[in-house]
């Protein structure tokens, strides 16, 4: 059977660093695949991979099927890729509208001229947002006055409509609060929920375990493991995400010091 | 957070969460509104301390209009998160190259080529150093304040040495020699000179226009200010149309007396504030009941030292003589002190007052109408005062006039606020409503402006070299437009919001798909096409261009941008703000030598006014966007 999206044992090399190896996973459509790892683990050069601004030296990404590789963000977007980074691709002083627009205004023409049709961009973004479950106040405030978790949302909201299949989230919860994550991980399962495969980054398990059905986890560059939600049970994924026997050992010596 | 009623609901289309931002914050968060209002001021000082200042507008506006047609691209670029230092060196160095290619061949000469084609290929080499600038600044990933450095340095080395090689002069000209210079003179060159005619219906016109602006515009802060009835009562068109009747009564009555009287005033006052009731009885909700008047003494202390600052600046008024010419401190008179003084007093005076209708305007509504009486009261006796007390007609009459119906119109907003429900939601058909109002009332009172000034004769004013006055260059067309058709641009086109987003942050925009780096090629194409349209002006203006020509004015562009609410660190500003920075920083030039101040103290004042104008820009931002 064909994943919508799927990651054969990919390589990343900077130089004589090896950034990423033997990495392996796969994304189906309506699920979410986490990837957990800590700092430094690899997350950020896999998502670039995917998103076409960085290209892997080594194994093979399937889009449905068929093997490819983004030399530019642009190509990844068209090929149905969308990727939320963590500091959101927004523009503060921008309003809301034209930050879900940027890029792919809708147009109309006037004569000569092509210009933005801008009732039918506030109604259409307003819509979508409301779709989403999101309520902005007014889509003419500036990006920058809405709260992180309204930012992130946003940004989804927007993945989705300029029709993403795989939506990447580069750790859209870590810098929120509590309740703020709770509502970006509803909006998460809200991309889920209208066939969106997502792939969701992060470094805090218990974000993770209630929204994903997959789970990889990256130590260091390499993958610990690739495993489906029925083989894994919450604790041993806290256990594998802090490092496993590190933490143990860090436990014990902590311990002893009192 | 406020009293008014508790029967105010929220209308069918409103969002309850949706704070409804009046039509003061939605003018504050504008750019450019700190400009805007600084120009008024300044214009305004200079108009009372200066008699020819005010018939100076063709000299302003023909030195607002090449610094501002650059300053309007330069701010784009600047909101594109670039700079081009190369940008005012290249104003001369167009200009000596249309004429290069157009003058006569021959030893010491040019090329000898006919405008039709020189126009268009100046055109082409302005463009492609423009796109060589973003190129460069694209492939070297070096900030644009240096590359351009570069290239500035370049052009004004090569303008220089080039103008000595081919002409062996540091000025070339003639741009006369080239063949078919008649056509494009008429496009680049253009004057039209103010002769005696007098035009009879010029005060008319400017009146009907300037009312007719007035009243509409007065209408769009209404519905932006009130909260619309579900259904219109039919009732307030009758009231409306008494009042309009008696405004005219008044008028008519004004020329049968020939001039003004007590009771011209009182009738028209009685018809504005009886046509202002008719048409909010017509439109808007009425307050179901009174609350009381809450003057908390935060309220009273400003309006208490606003009256001391007038009584103040009539003592000034009283003491000093409106006929000494004598210079009491260096470069300023005893009469232009008198004027200077009892402004200032005035303007402050308007700010506390400003200050106490801010503060009462999350109290009840009579606690707003009650301060807006006091101030339409006090603003009256000024006016009263300036009418008695003035010595030049300008005062007499025209700022009597002004002064009175500013009041009147405070007087009649209070006692409609008295009575009809402020609005708190937003409204979506009374704010496209009011926009459009706000839109054509402000082009027809423009448009009486622009008649006037047109227009204006010897008689007008009391100066002693009309020539230089009244000669308006097709320059300021040139001004007007591109500074309207970049305002077009930033806001409706797709570019535009590439521009803004750019500028606010490239990295972001590059991974939502813009193509940062091409936006900003093209912006840098805009200003090299800024410049080339300058060098034309200039170069069918002057004939023969220096070669030193434009140097050192790049940064009088990024004054003037600056001046104007653009932020130097991108993705913030307007194109209407720079051009009335540039507006500004021309009045600052031209006004101290009007009022026959040492011009030496320029770059004083203009020194002062940047630092003042950024920091209100600031502040104003801070504080609008807090209350939002």
């Amino acid at each position: 059977m064909t994943h919508l999206l799927e990651l054969d044992n990919i390589a990343k090399y900077y130089g004589n660093i090896i950034a990423l190896e033997g990495v392996t996973t796969t994304v189906e459509a309506g699920e979410v695949t986490c990837v957990l790892g800590d700092n430094g683990a690899g997350k950020s050069t896999f998502i670039k991979i995917l998103a076409g601004v960085h290209q892997h030296d080594a194994g093979a990404v399937k889009l449905e099927g068929t093997e490819v590789k983004f030399e530019s963000p642009r190509e990844a977007l068209d090929a149905g890729i969308a990727t939320v980074y963590q500091d959101l691709a927004m523009i503060p002083l921008m309003s809301v509208w034209r930050n879900f627009w940027l890029g792919a205004e809708p147009m109309k023409k006037l004569g000569p001229f092509r210009l933005i049709d801008e009732p039918k961009a506030k109604s259409i973004a307003k819509d979508e947002l409301n779709k989403m479950g999101i309520d902005i106040r007014d889509v003419e405030q500036p990006v920058g006055t809405l709260s992180g978790g309204e930012r992130q949302s946003v940004a989804i909201a927007r993945a989705v409509y300029f029709g993403a299949k795989v939506l990447i989230l580069d750790e859209p919860t870590s810098a929120l609060g509590v309740r703020q994550s709770g509502v970006v991980l509803r909006y998460i399962t809200a991309a889920r929920d209208r066939g969106l495969g997502v792939i969701f980054i992060t470094h805090n398990p218990h974000h993770a375990y209630p929204v994903g059905d997959r789970f990889m986890i990256l130590n260091r560059g390499k993958s610990l493991g690739n495993f489906a939600k029925s083989e894994l049970p919450r604790d041993e994924l806290v256990q594998m995400m802090a490092g496993g026997a590190e933490l143990d050992a860090l436990t014990h010596e902590l311990e002893a010091g009192r | 957070m406020t009293t008014t009623t508790s029967t105010d609901a929220p209308a069918a289309v409103a969002d309850e969460r949706l704070a409804y931002t009046g039509f003061l914050q939605r003018i504050l968060i504008r750019p450019e509104i700190v400009g805007v209002v600084l120009s008024l001021v300044i214009y305004f000082v200079f108009w009372g301390v200066s008699a020819p200042f005010a018939s100076g507008g063709a000299t302003l506006l023909s030195l607002s209009a090449t610094l501002g047609i650059m300053a309007v691209a330069v701010s784009m670029l600047m909101i594109g998160g670039e700079f081009d230092l190369s940008s005012g060196v290249m104003t001369g160095a167009m200009g000596i190259i249309i004429i290069l290619l157009v003058k006569e061949t021959g030893e010491r000469g040019g090329l000898g080529m006919s405008y039709w084609f020189a126009i268009p290929l100046s055109l082409l080499i302005a463009l492609g150093f423009g796109w060589l600038n973003g190129k460069m600044v694209e492939k070297f990933v070096i900030p644009s304040f240096i590359v351009t450095l570069g290239s500035l340095f370049v052009l004004k080395g090569a303008k220089l040495a080039g103008s000595k090689i081919v002409v062996d002069q540091i000025q070339v000209g003639d741009a006369r020699e080239g063949t078919h210079y008649e056509f494009w003179r008429r496009i680049f060159g253009s004057e039209w000179e103010r002769d005696t005619h007098i035009w009879e219906a010029r005060d008319t016109t400017m009146t009907v226009l300037a009312v007719a602006g007035g009243i509409i515009l007065l209408l769009a802060v209404y519905e932006f200010a009130f909260t619309r009835r579900e259904q219109f009562n039919p009732a307030g068109l009758a009231i409306l149309g008494v009042g309009v009747a008696g405004i005219v009564a008044g008028v008519l009555l004004a020329h049968q007396l020939d001039g003004s009287d007590w009771l011209v005033m009182v009738v028209i006052a009685a018809g504005g504030v009886v046509a202002a009731q008719g048409m909010a009885t017509w439109r808007y909700r009425p307050i179901a009941e009174s609350q009381p008047i809450q003057l908390t003494p935060d309220i009273i202390k400003p309006i208490a030292m606003g009256l001391g600052a007038l009584v103040l600046g009539v003592v000034f008024a009283l003491v000093l003589d409106p006929a000494a010419d004598t210079n009491i401190v260096p470069f300023v008179t005893e009469q232009g002190a008198r004027a200077l003084l009892f402004m200032a007093c005035g303007m402050i005076a308007a700010g506390l007052f400003g200050l106490a209708a801010g503060r009462a305007r999350h109290r009840s509504a009579s606690t707003r109408a009650s301060v807006a009486v006091m101030s339409a009261v006090a603003l009256f006796a000024v006016a009263l005062f300036v009418q008695s007390e003035s010595t030049s007609h300008k005062f007499r009459a025209e700022l009597f006039s002004i002064l009175s119906l500013v009041a009147l119109v405070v007087l009649a907003w209070a006692l409609v606020g008295l009575r009809f429900q402020a609005r708190r939601f937003s409204d979506v058909n009374a704010d496209g409503f009011a926009r459009r109002g706000v839109l054509i009332g402000g082009v027809l009172l423009v448009a009486g402006m622009a008649v006037r000034m047109l227009f204006s004769v010897q008689n007008d004013f009391d100066t002693n070299n009309p020539a230089r006055l009244s000669t308006y260059n097709v320059r300021i067309l040139w001004f007007f437009g591109f500074t309207a058709a970049m305002m077009w641009v930033l806001r409706r086109t797709r570019f535009g919001s590439w521009t803004f987003a750019v500028g606010g942050d490239a990295n972001a925009a590059r991974q939502v798909g813009v193509p940062a780096a091409r936006t900003k090629t093209q912006l840098f194409m805009i200003v090299a096409f800024a410049a080339w349209l300058v060098g034309m002006l200039l170069a069918f203006k002057l004939n023969a261009i220096q070669a030193s020509t434009g140097n050192g004015e790049e940064f009088e562009y990024i004054i003037a941008a600056v001046v104007g609410g653009t932020a130097l660190t991108g993705g913030y500003g307007s194109a209407l703000g720079a051009a009335v920075g540039a507006f500004i920083m021309a009045v600052s030039q031209q006004g101290p030598a009007f009022s026959g101040w040492n011009t030496d103290w320029r770059f004083v004042f203009l020194g002062l006014i940047l630092l003042g104008s950024v920091y209100a820009n600031k502040r104003v931002r801070q504080i609008a966007e807090a209350a939002r």
